[in-house]
Protein backbone atom coordinates (compact mmCIF):
# COMPACT_ATOMS: atom_id res chain seq x y z
CA UNK A 1 0.00 0.00 0.00
CA UNK A 2 1.63 3.58 -0.80
CA UNK A 3 2.00 5.99 1.60
CA UNK A 4 -1.28 8.27 0.15
CA UNK A 5 -3.54 5.39 1.05
CA UNK A 6 -1.65 4.48 4.45
CA UNK A 7 -2.58 8.28 5.79
CA UNK A 8 -6.12 8.68 4.35
CA UNK A 9 -8.06 9.03 7.23
CA UNK A 10 -10.20 6.68 8.42
CA UNK A 11 -13.54 8.79 8.53
CA UNK A 12 -14.32 12.19 6.76
CA UNK A 13 -14.96 13.51 10.40
CA UNK A 14 -11.73 12.41 11.91
CA UNK A 15 -10.63 16.50 11.03
CA UNK A 16 -12.69 17.26 14.05
CA UNK A 17 -11.55 15.24 16.60
CA UNK A 18 -9.58 18.51 18.31
CA UNK A 19 -13.32 19.75 18.09
CA UNK A 20 -14.76 16.62 19.71
CA UNK A 21 -12.67 16.66 22.90
CA UNK A 22 -13.38 20.53 23.35
CA UNK A 23 -17.19 19.38 23.01
CA UNK A 24 -16.56 16.47 25.04
CA UNK A 25 -15.05 18.58 28.16
CA UNK A 26 -17.75 20.91 27.75
CA UNK A 27 -20.47 18.24 28.10
CA UNK A 28 -18.90 16.66 30.55
CA UNK A 29 -18.44 20.25 32.73
CA UNK A 30 -22.43 20.60 31.76
CA UNK A 31 -24.51 21.51 29.18
CA UNK A 32 -23.86 22.28 25.55
CA UNK A 33 -22.99 26.17 25.03
CA UNK A 34 -23.84 26.05 21.32
CA UNK A 35 -26.98 23.64 21.39
CA UNK A 36 -29.12 25.01 24.47
CA UNK A 37 -32.67 23.63 24.64
CA UNK A 38 -35.08 25.86 26.29
CA UNK A 39 -38.31 23.96 27.21
CA UNK A 40 -40.03 27.05 26.69
CA UNK A 41 -40.04 30.78 25.68
CA UNK A 42 -42.50 32.40 28.09
CA UNK A 43 -41.47 36.74 27.10
CA UNK A 44 -39.00 38.27 26.06
CA UNK A 45 -37.14 38.15 29.12
CA UNK A 46 -38.22 34.82 30.33
CA UNK A 47 -37.67 30.69 29.36
CA UNK A 48 -37.94 27.48 30.74
CA UNK A 49 -35.25 25.38 30.65
CA UNK A 50 -35.11 21.81 32.76
CA UNK A 51 -39.13 22.55 34.09
CA UNK A 52 -37.51 26.20 35.65
CA UNK A 53 -38.41 29.39 34.63
CA UNK A 54 -35.25 31.44 33.90
CA UNK A 55 -34.15 34.63 33.14
CA UNK A 56 -33.09 35.52 29.75
CA UNK A 57 -30.46 37.82 29.42
CA UNK A 58 -28.63 36.79 26.11
CA UNK A 59 -31.26 36.60 23.41
CA UNK A 60 -30.18 40.54 21.77
CA UNK A 61 -33.77 41.15 22.17
CA UNK A 62 -32.71 44.93 22.51
CA UNK A 63 -35.59 46.35 22.42
CA UNK A 64 -38.13 43.32 23.59
CA UNK A 65 -40.18 43.58 21.19
CA UNK A 66 -40.80 39.80 20.00
CA UNK A 67 -44.01 39.91 22.24
CA UNK A 68 -45.26 43.37 21.74
CA UNK A 69 -48.82 42.99 20.08
CA UNK A 70 -48.87 44.85 17.28
CA UNK A 71 -45.84 43.32 15.97
CA UNK A 72 -47.20 39.87 16.55
CA UNK A 73 -50.52 41.00 15.08
CA UNK A 74 -48.55 42.56 12.00
CA UNK A 75 -46.99 38.86 11.82
CA UNK A 76 -50.19 36.66 11.98
CA UNK A 77 -52.59 39.30 9.40
CA UNK A 78 -49.39 38.61 7.20
CA UNK A 79 -50.19 34.61 7.11
CA UNK A 80 -53.76 35.11 6.79
CA UNK A 81 -53.06 37.23 4.00
CA UNK A 82 -50.45 35.97 2.28
CA UNK A 83 -49.71 32.32 3.63
CA UNK A 84 -46.53 30.88 5.26
CA UNK A 85 -43.82 30.94 2.77
CA UNK A 86 -42.51 32.74 -0.50
CA UNK A 87 -41.04 29.01 -2.15
CA UNK A 88 -38.47 30.94 -3.91
CA UNK A 89 -36.14 33.82 -4.39
CA UNK A 90 -37.17 37.54 -5.35
CA UNK A 91 -34.96 36.86 -9.29
CA UNK A 92 -37.34 33.83 -9.85
CA UNK A 93 -40.49 34.01 -7.85
CA UNK A 94 -41.18 37.77 -8.12
CA UNK A 95 -40.98 40.21 -4.79
CA UNK A 96 -44.30 40.66 -2.51
CA UNK A 97 -45.76 43.74 -1.45
CA UNK A 98 -44.49 43.71 1.69
CA UNK A 99 -40.73 43.02 1.05
CA UNK A 100 -41.22 46.59 -0.88
CA UNK A 101 -43.11 48.28 1.74
CA UNK A 102 -40.44 47.40 4.02
CA UNK A 103 -37.43 48.32 1.55
CA UNK A 104 -38.59 52.07 1.07
CA UNK A 105 -39.70 52.51 4.72
CA UNK A 106 -36.30 51.59 5.75
CA UNK A 107 -34.64 53.45 2.74
CA UNK A 108 -36.89 56.89 4.15
CA UNK A 109 -35.51 56.19 7.78
CA UNK A 110 -32.29 56.09 7.60
CA UNK A 111 -32.70 58.60 5.03
CA UNK A 112 -31.29 56.48 1.90
CA UNK A 113 -31.55 56.16 -1.45
CA UNK A 114 -31.98 52.71 -2.08
CA UNK A 115 -32.49 49.52 0.10
CA UNK A 116 -32.21 46.33 0.09
CA UNK A 117 -33.72 43.94 2.66
CA UNK A 118 -32.43 39.86 2.67
CA UNK A 119 -33.57 36.77 4.35
CA UNK A 120 -31.31 36.34 7.36
CA UNK A 121 -28.67 39.32 8.80
CA UNK A 122 -25.96 36.38 8.11
CA UNK A 123 -26.91 36.81 4.40
CA UNK A 124 -27.02 40.35 4.18
CA UNK A 125 -23.24 41.37 5.25
CA UNK A 126 -22.53 38.06 3.05
CA UNK A 127 -24.24 39.55 -0.28
CA UNK A 128 -23.73 43.03 -0.24
CA UNK A 129 -19.70 42.89 0.63
CA UNK A 130 -19.31 39.96 -1.84
CA UNK A 131 -21.56 42.21 -4.38
CA UNK A 132 -19.74 45.41 -4.21
CA UNK A 133 -16.29 44.16 -3.95
CA UNK A 134 -15.01 43.41 -7.18
CA UNK A 135 -11.73 41.77 -9.06
CA UNK A 136 -9.51 45.21 -8.36
CA UNK A 137 -10.97 46.30 -4.82
CA UNK A 138 -9.61 46.20 -2.02
CA UNK A 139 -11.53 45.37 1.29
CA UNK A 140 -10.12 47.08 4.42
CA UNK A 141 -12.01 45.12 7.72
CA UNK A 142 -11.81 45.87 11.28
CA UNK A 143 -10.02 43.16 12.93
CA UNK A 144 -12.75 42.11 15.10
CA UNK A 145 -15.41 41.95 12.11
CA UNK A 146 -18.37 39.73 12.74
CA UNK A 147 -17.84 36.03 10.88
CA UNK A 148 -20.43 36.87 8.46
CA UNK A 149 -18.47 40.10 7.22
CA UNK A 150 -15.28 37.47 7.06
CA UNK A 151 -17.26 35.55 5.23
CA UNK A 152 -18.41 38.33 2.90
CA UNK A 153 -14.86 38.85 2.19
CA UNK A 154 -13.94 34.96 1.22
CA UNK A 155 -16.37 35.14 -1.40
CA UNK A 156 -14.86 38.09 -3.36
CA UNK A 157 -11.73 37.71 -5.50
CA UNK A 158 -10.76 41.17 -3.78
CA UNK A 159 -7.66 41.50 -1.18
CA UNK A 160 -8.65 42.03 2.51
CA UNK A 161 -6.82 43.89 4.91
CA UNK A 162 -7.45 43.87 8.13
CA UNK A 163 -6.96 47.01 10.76
CA UNK A 164 -6.18 47.24 13.93
CA UNK A 165 -9.90 47.29 16.21
CA UNK A 166 -11.83 50.44 16.34
CA UNK A 167 -8.41 52.54 15.13
CA UNK A 168 -8.87 55.24 12.43
CA UNK A 169 -5.34 55.70 12.90
CA UNK A 170 -4.43 52.23 12.03
CA UNK A 171 -6.41 52.15 9.20
CA UNK A 172 -5.11 55.50 7.92
CA UNK A 173 -1.69 53.87 7.83
CA UNK A 174 -2.89 51.00 6.01
CA UNK A 175 -4.76 52.49 3.47
CA UNK A 176 -1.52 54.86 2.77
CA UNK A 177 0.59 51.83 2.71
CA UNK A 178 -1.70 50.30 0.05
CA UNK A 179 -0.95 53.48 -1.73
CA UNK A 180 -3.48 54.12 -5.03
CA UNK A 181 -5.67 51.44 -5.45
CA UNK A 182 -5.32 50.20 -9.62
CA UNK A 183 -8.89 50.43 -11.29
CA UNK A 184 -10.30 49.81 -7.80
CA UNK A 185 -11.49 51.15 -4.95
CA UNK A 186 -10.81 50.73 -1.40
CA UNK A 187 -13.62 49.31 0.49
CA UNK A 188 -13.77 49.83 4.85
CA UNK A 189 -16.12 47.73 6.87
CA UNK A 190 -16.49 48.27 10.25
CA UNK A 191 -19.48 47.62 12.46
CA UNK A 192 -21.42 50.18 14.82
CA UNK A 193 -21.76 48.15 18.20
CA UNK A 194 -19.32 45.12 18.13
CA UNK A 195 -21.40 41.83 19.48
CA UNK A 196 -18.89 40.63 21.76
CA UNK A 197 -17.05 43.31 23.88
CA UNK A 198 -20.56 45.73 22.94
CA UNK A 199 -17.69 48.59 22.44
CA UNK A 200 -18.49 50.98 19.98
CA UNK A 201 -17.08 52.72 17.08
CA UNK A 202 -15.09 56.09 16.53
CA UNK A 203 -17.14 56.16 13.30
CA UNK A 204 -17.30 60.05 13.08
CA UNK A 205 -13.44 59.33 12.82
CA UNK A 206 -13.59 56.37 10.50
CA UNK A 207 -15.94 58.59 7.73
CA UNK A 208 -13.47 61.25 8.18
CA UNK A 209 -10.25 58.84 7.33
CA UNK A 210 -12.13 56.65 4.44
CA UNK A 211 -13.27 59.41 2.60
CA UNK A 212 -9.94 61.39 3.03
CA UNK A 213 -8.36 58.42 1.11
CA UNK A 214 -11.11 58.06 -1.65
CA UNK A 215 -13.06 54.84 -0.32
CA UNK A 216 -16.42 53.48 0.92
CA UNK A 217 -17.60 53.34 3.97
CA UNK A 218 -20.11 50.64 5.28
CA UNK A 219 -20.84 50.06 8.43
CA UNK A 220 -22.89 47.07 9.86
CA UNK A 221 -25.32 48.40 12.34
CA UNK A 222 -26.29 44.71 13.32
CA UNK A 223 -26.34 45.09 17.04
CA UNK A 224 -27.22 48.34 17.08
CA UNK A 225 -29.76 49.63 14.73
CA UNK A 226 -33.04 50.41 17.27
CA UNK A 227 -30.81 51.10 20.15
CA UNK A 228 -28.70 54.28 19.11
CA UNK A 229 -29.46 57.42 17.74
CA UNK A 230 -32.47 59.47 18.69
CA UNK A 231 -34.65 58.14 15.92
CA UNK A 232 -32.89 54.84 16.31
CA UNK A 233 -30.84 54.36 12.65
CA UNK A 234 -27.91 53.14 15.22
CA UNK A 235 -24.26 54.55 16.05
CA UNK A 236 -23.50 56.75 13.05
CA UNK A 237 -27.51 58.72 13.32
CA UNK A 238 -25.65 58.70 17.12
CA UNK A 239 -22.60 60.54 16.32
CA UNK A 240 -24.22 62.83 13.63
CA UNK A 241 -22.49 61.26 10.25
CA UNK A 242 -25.22 59.07 9.07
CA UNK A 243 -25.71 60.85 6.03
CA UNK A 244 -22.20 60.26 5.36
CA UNK A 245 -22.40 56.40 5.18
CA UNK A 246 -22.09 55.26 2.03
CA UNK A 247 -23.64 51.89 2.88
CA UNK A 248 -25.49 50.81 6.25
CA UNK A 249 -26.48 47.34 6.66
CA UNK A 250 -28.66 45.98 9.55
CA UNK A 251 -30.48 42.62 11.13
CA UNK A 252 -34.31 42.15 11.54
CA UNK A 253 -33.43 39.35 14.35
CA UNK A 254 -32.55 42.03 17.16
CA UNK A 255 -34.49 45.05 17.54
CA UNK A 256 -36.87 44.40 14.97
CA UNK A 257 -37.53 40.78 16.50
CA UNK A 258 -37.80 39.12 13.44
CA UNK A 259 -35.67 37.07 10.83
CA UNK A 260 -33.96 38.87 7.88
CA UNK A 261 -31.76 41.94 7.44
CA UNK A 262 -31.22 44.94 5.30
CA UNK A 263 -28.53 46.54 3.07
CA UNK A 264 -29.19 50.64 2.28
CA UNK A 265 -27.17 52.94 0.14
CA UNK A 266 -26.89 56.64 0.09
CA UNK A 267 -25.96 55.75 -3.83
CA UNK A 268 -28.84 55.00 -5.81
CA UNK A 269 -26.23 52.72 -8.15
CA UNK A 270 -26.87 50.00 -5.42
CA UNK A 271 -29.99 48.87 -6.76
CA UNK A 272 -27.80 46.83 -9.90
CA UNK A 273 -26.72 44.93 -6.99
CA UNK A 274 -30.20 43.20 -6.75
CA UNK A 275 -28.86 41.38 -10.04
CA UNK A 276 -25.53 40.32 -8.67
CA UNK A 277 -25.71 39.52 -4.83
CA UNK A 278 -25.25 35.64 -5.22
CA UNK A 279 -26.98 35.44 -1.39
CA UNK A 280 -30.00 37.46 -2.70
CA UNK A 281 -30.71 35.96 -5.80
CA UNK A 282 -30.57 32.16 -4.95
CA UNK A 283 -32.39 31.94 -1.95
CA UNK A 284 -35.80 32.01 -1.08
CA UNK A 285 -37.10 35.62 0.06
CA UNK A 286 -38.39 36.26 3.57
CA UNK A 287 -41.82 35.34 4.82
CA UNK A 288 -44.64 37.47 4.80
CA UNK A 289 -44.77 37.20 8.66
CA UNK A 290 -40.81 37.93 8.95
CA UNK A 291 -41.49 40.92 6.80
CA UNK A 292 -44.84 42.24 8.94
CA UNK A 293 -43.12 41.68 12.13
CA UNK A 294 -39.86 44.02 10.96
CA UNK A 295 -42.48 46.28 9.45
CA UNK A 296 -44.24 46.97 12.30
CA UNK A 297 -40.92 46.98 14.92
CA UNK A 298 -39.48 49.79 12.51
CA UNK A 299 -42.18 51.99 13.21
CA UNK A 300 -41.43 50.71 17.04
CA UNK A 301 -38.15 52.12 16.58
CA UNK A 302 -38.96 55.31 15.30
CA UNK A 303 -40.88 56.06 18.00
CA UNK A 304 -38.69 54.06 20.57
CA UNK A 305 -37.14 56.52 22.79
CA UNK A 306 -38.71 55.54 26.01
CA UNK A 307 -37.50 52.00 25.04
CA UNK A 308 -33.93 53.49 24.22
CA UNK A 309 -34.10 55.06 27.66
CA UNK A 310 -35.01 52.02 30.11
CA UNK A 311 -32.59 50.13 27.81
CA UNK A 312 -29.68 52.69 28.88
CA UNK A 313 -30.77 53.12 32.31
CA UNK A 314 -30.91 49.15 32.75
CA UNK A 315 -27.06 49.10 31.06
CA UNK A 316 -25.64 51.44 33.45
CA UNK A 317 -27.18 49.33 36.32
CA UNK A 318 -25.97 46.28 35.63
CA UNK A 319 -22.37 47.67 34.30
CA UNK A 320 -21.97 49.86 37.61
CA UNK A 321 -22.80 46.95 39.85
CA UNK A 322 -20.86 44.11 38.00
CA UNK A 323 -18.33 47.18 38.41
CA UNK A 324 -18.32 47.09 41.84
CA UNK A 325 -18.10 43.80 42.83
CA UNK A 326 -14.47 43.88 40.49
CA UNK A 327 -15.53 42.28 37.49
CA UNK A 328 -13.44 42.58 34.20
CA UNK A 329 -15.86 44.00 31.80
CA UNK A 330 -14.61 44.40 28.44
CA UNK A 331 -15.91 47.76 27.36
CA UNK A 332 -18.23 50.68 28.57
CA UNK A 333 -22.31 50.47 29.49
CA UNK A 334 -23.92 49.00 26.34
CA UNK A 335 -26.68 46.48 26.30
CA UNK A 336 -24.26 43.73 25.69
CA UNK A 337 -22.05 43.46 29.17
CA UNK A 338 -19.10 41.24 28.67
CA UNK A 339 -17.41 39.78 31.98
CA UNK A 340 -13.78 38.41 31.19
CA UNK A 341 -13.64 34.89 32.87
CA UNK A 342 -9.37 33.46 33.06
CA UNK A 343 -10.28 30.62 30.82
CA UNK A 344 -12.72 28.16 28.79
CA UNK A 345 -13.50 25.51 31.06
CA UNK A 346 -14.11 28.52 34.41
CA UNK A 347 -16.08 30.25 31.92
CA UNK A 348 -18.09 27.33 31.00
CA UNK A 349 -18.67 26.22 34.71
CA UNK A 350 -19.95 29.58 35.64
CA UNK A 351 -22.29 29.70 32.45
CA UNK A 352 -23.45 26.38 33.56
CA UNK A 353 -24.27 27.96 37.69
CA UNK A 354 -25.70 30.61 36.64
CA UNK A 355 -28.17 28.82 33.78
CA UNK A 356 -28.66 26.26 37.11
CA UNK A 357 -28.81 29.55 39.72
CA UNK A 358 -31.83 31.03 36.75
CA UNK A 359 -30.03 33.01 34.55
CA UNK A 360 -29.44 32.41 30.90
CA UNK A 361 -26.43 34.99 29.79
CA UNK A 362 -23.99 33.46 26.70
CA UNK A 363 -20.68 31.81 26.94
CA UNK A 364 -18.43 32.84 24.26
CA UNK A 365 -15.04 31.18 23.69
CA UNK A 366 -12.28 31.86 21.20
CA UNK A 367 -11.84 31.98 18.23
CA UNK A 368 -15.02 33.36 17.84
CA UNK A 369 -14.39 35.92 20.62
CA UNK A 370 -11.38 39.16 20.45
CA UNK A 371 -8.65 38.67 22.28
CA UNK A 372 -8.80 34.98 22.45
CA UNK A 373 -10.82 36.11 25.75
CA UNK A 374 -13.39 33.63 27.26
CA UNK A 375 -16.27 35.60 27.89
CA UNK A 376 -20.11 35.65 29.95
CA UNK A 377 -21.78 37.52 27.41
CA UNK A 378 -24.81 39.09 28.40
CA UNK A 379 -27.41 41.22 26.50
CA UNK A 380 -29.90 43.27 27.83
CA UNK A 381 -32.99 44.55 26.54
CA UNK A 382 -35.58 47.09 27.13
CA UNK A 383 -38.42 44.95 28.31
CA UNK A 384 -35.62 44.05 31.46
CA UNK A 385 -36.93 46.29 34.71
CA UNK A 386 -34.84 47.35 37.22
CA UNK A 387 -35.95 44.38 39.35
CA UNK A 388 -34.78 41.94 36.51
CA UNK A 389 -31.08 43.30 36.78
CA UNK A 390 -31.23 43.41 40.34
CA UNK A 391 -31.73 39.28 40.31
CA UNK A 392 -28.67 39.44 37.18
CA UNK A 393 -26.34 41.26 40.11
CA UNK A 394 -27.55 38.80 42.54
CA UNK A 395 -26.57 35.52 40.58
CA UNK A 396 -23.01 37.51 39.95
CA UNK A 397 -22.64 37.97 42.99
CA UNK A 398 -23.63 34.94 44.56
CA UNK A 399 -21.21 33.01 41.78
CA UNK A 400 -18.49 35.47 43.22
CA UNK A 401 -19.19 33.72 47.15
CA UNK A 402 -19.47 30.57 45.56
CA UNK A 403 -16.01 29.92 43.62
CA UNK A 404 -14.70 27.27 46.43
CA UNK A 405 -17.91 24.98 45.49
CA UNK A 406 -17.67 25.87 41.60
CA UNK A 407 -14.51 24.51 41.66
CA UNK A 408 -15.08 21.44 43.46
CA UNK A 409 -17.76 20.81 41.21
CA UNK A 410 -15.65 21.22 38.35
CA UNK A 411 -13.01 18.90 39.59
CA UNK A 412 -16.00 16.09 40.76
CA UNK A 413 -17.35 16.37 37.29
CA UNK A 414 -13.96 16.36 35.11
CA UNK A 415 -12.59 13.31 37.42
CA UNK A 416 -16.15 11.19 36.42
CA UNK B 1 15.16 49.10 6.48
CA UNK B 2 17.70 46.71 4.34
CA UNK B 3 15.86 43.14 3.00
CA UNK B 4 15.41 40.87 5.65
CA UNK B 5 17.02 37.67 5.58
CA UNK B 6 14.53 33.67 6.33
CA UNK B 7 16.17 33.59 9.72
CA UNK B 8 15.67 37.65 10.66
CA UNK B 9 12.02 36.73 9.59
CA UNK B 10 11.36 33.43 11.31
CA UNK B 11 12.75 35.46 14.16
CA UNK B 12 10.94 37.93 14.03
CA UNK B 13 7.67 35.83 14.14
CA UNK B 14 9.04 33.74 16.90
CA UNK B 15 9.20 37.25 19.12
CA UNK B 16 5.54 38.04 17.99
CA UNK B 17 4.30 34.07 18.70
CA UNK B 18 5.36 33.95 22.05
CA UNK B 19 2.48 35.93 23.71
CA UNK B 20 0.44 33.12 21.46
CA UNK B 21 2.16 30.31 22.71
CA UNK B 22 1.83 29.78 26.60
CA UNK B 23 2.52 26.00 26.76
CA UNK B 24 5.93 26.93 25.07
CA UNK B 25 5.59 24.80 22.00
CA UNK B 26 8.87 24.68 20.30
CA UNK B 27 8.42 26.50 17.00
CA UNK B 28 10.10 25.07 14.32
CA UNK B 29 10.08 25.82 10.36
CA UNK B 30 7.79 23.13 9.83
CA UNK B 31 5.97 23.71 13.12
CA UNK B 32 1.94 23.96 11.94
CA UNK B 33 0.73 27.38 13.42
CA UNK B 34 -2.63 26.49 14.17
CA UNK B 35 -2.45 22.55 14.44
CA UNK B 36 1.05 22.21 16.69
CA UNK B 37 1.45 25.56 18.00
CA UNK B 38 -2.65 25.31 18.57
CA UNK B 39 -2.62 29.41 17.96
CA UNK B 40 -6.90 30.03 16.74
CA UNK B 41 -7.52 31.65 13.77
CA UNK B 42 -8.11 35.00 14.80
CA UNK B 43 -4.98 35.16 16.91
CA UNK B 44 -2.57 33.86 13.50
CA UNK B 45 -4.60 37.15 11.77
CA UNK B 46 -3.26 39.53 14.97
CA UNK B 47 0.39 38.39 14.35
CA UNK B 48 0.13 38.94 10.51
CA UNK B 49 -0.72 42.74 11.58
CA UNK B 50 2.47 42.81 13.94
CA UNK B 51 4.78 41.40 10.87
CA UNK B 52 2.62 43.73 8.48
CA UNK B 53 3.69 46.94 10.70
CA UNK B 54 7.20 45.72 11.25
CA UNK B 55 8.11 45.00 7.85
CA UNK B 56 5.68 47.72 6.34
CA UNK B 57 4.23 45.32 3.95
CA UNK B 58 0.52 44.47 3.51
CA UNK B 59 -0.07 41.05 3.59
CA UNK B 60 -3.88 40.54 2.91
CA UNK B 61 -5.91 37.88 4.33
CA UNK B 62 -6.53 35.23 1.38
CA UNK B 63 -2.89 35.23 1.40
CA UNK B 64 -2.84 33.86 4.95
CA UNK B 65 -5.52 31.14 4.67
CA UNK B 66 -2.89 29.10 2.14
CA UNK B 67 -0.58 29.43 4.83
CA UNK B 68 -0.16 26.48 7.61
CA UNK B 69 3.55 26.24 8.98
CA UNK B 70 6.04 29.17 10.36
CA UNK B 71 8.41 28.36 7.09
CA UNK B 72 5.27 28.96 4.77
CA UNK B 73 4.66 32.47 6.48
CA UNK B 74 8.78 33.44 6.49
CA UNK B 75 8.67 32.57 3.11
CA UNK B 76 5.48 34.45 2.04
CA UNK B 77 6.89 37.28 4.23
CA UNK B 78 10.51 37.41 2.53
CA UNK B 79 8.67 37.44 -0.97
CA UNK B 80 6.52 40.81 0.18
CA UNK B 81 9.94 42.51 1.40
CA UNK B 82 11.96 41.61 -1.80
Amino acid sequence: MNNVLKNTPLSIFDKYAPLQSRVDLMMKIGKDALGLKFDDIISATRGKIDGREILLAGTNNYLGLTFDNDCMTAAKNAVDRHGTGTTGSRVANGSYDEHIQLEKILADHLGMESCVVFTTGYQTNLAAISGLAGDNDVIFMDADAHACVIDGTRLTSSSTIRFRHNNPEDLDKRLKRQGDISNGNALVVIEGMYSMFGDIAPVDEFVDVTHRHGGYLYIDEAHSYGVFGPTGCGIAEDQGVLDKIDFISGTFSKSLASVGGFCASRHKEFEILRKVMRPYMFTASATPSNICAALMAVEKVKEGQNLRNNLKKRSIQLHSGLSEMGYDICADASPVIAVRRANEAVAAMEWNWLIENGVYVNLAVPPGTPQSSSLLRISLSAAHTEADINILLKAFSDLKSNQQELISKMSSRLTK
Amino acid sequence: MSKPTRKEIHDKICELLKPYNPKNHPIKENSGIMTDLEVDSVAVFDLVMGLEDFYDVSIPMELISDIRTVGELSIAVKELTE
